[in-house]
């Protein structure tokens, strides 16, 4: 179903904001995770770790679930379609993919908000290098997703071809 | 109807990518299943050489201070 040009355009708005806000709150988590690893102040490496759980509930995960749903929206809303063209399939793909790993990780968070809550943990057990890694592999995926939203490479899946010839055939007529 | 033209084919990058994003989602689905979950043990913590058990092992055992965060 093709939405209307309002439509589309409130879509495309609410797809990009979600999409840029997804991609601000990882630059925001790598920052945190070199803080959390390089900070001399223990207060600051403790309070890392336990804002980073509530931040994600609040921000990264709203923010990807909203990414992949108004992505999703956009495309069956308009004539690329969800499975017509490979920059569009593996855009969902790799948001989807991202969102899978956050909730699988989202355990990873409560783990060391706990540990950095204990005080008799030593500091050197709280700062974790695993949230730079995924943080740093979160961005090089949104970043790719982006990439791919503003070249559109070309290229259509058997399926878009069909579909393309079949519209083409039936507006010929 | 006219006959649907023949496919013009995958493109290369289609290809290439399609590769990576494989190998990417497998080795993700191996952490799953032979690892042990993706939690803080998976990764070496700062400073540790294979932090792995020792991290992991850490988080199994502590009890947060009474009041969690407060």
């Amino acid at each position: 179903m093709i939405l209307p040009p309002r439509l589309r355009r409130f879509a495309l708005t609410a797809h990009v904001t979600a999409s840029v806000g997804w991609l601000g709150a990882v630059v925001v988590f790598l920052v945190l995770a070199v803080v959390g690893l390089t900070s001399q102040d223990a207060q600051t490496v403790r309070g890392v770790y336990l804002v980073m759980e509530p931040a994600a509930w609040f921000a990264l995960v709203p923010l990807a679930v909203a990414s992949l749903i108004t992505g999703m929206v956009q495309s069956l809303g308009t004539a690329w379609g969800l499975f017509r063209h490979y920059w569009v399939l593996f855009k969902l793909l790799l948001t989807a993919f991202a969102t899978i790993v956050l909730l699988q990780y989202m355990e990873t968070f409560r783990a060391m908000a706990s540990v950095a809550a204990d005080s008799r943990a030593d500091l050197g057990l709280v700062r974790n290098a695993s949230p730079l890694l995924h943080a740093s592999a979160a961005l090089l995926v949104l970043l790719i997703a982006t990439v791919l939203a503003i070249y559109k490479p070309k290229g259509m899946t058997r399926y878009g071809w069909r579909k393309q010839h079949e519209q083409r055939a039936v507006s010929e007529r | 109807m006219a006959d649907l033209p023949p496919y013009p084919g995958t493109p290369r990058w289609v290809k290439v990518f399609g590769i990576i994003m494989t190998i990417v989602v497998l080795l993700f689905v191996v952490a799953i299943i032979f690892g042990s979950g993706h939690g803080p043990g998976r990764h070496t913590r700062s400073g540790g050489s294979g932090g792995r058990t020792t991290l992991a092992s850490a988080i199994d055992k502590h009890t947060p201070a009474e009041g969690g965060q407060g």
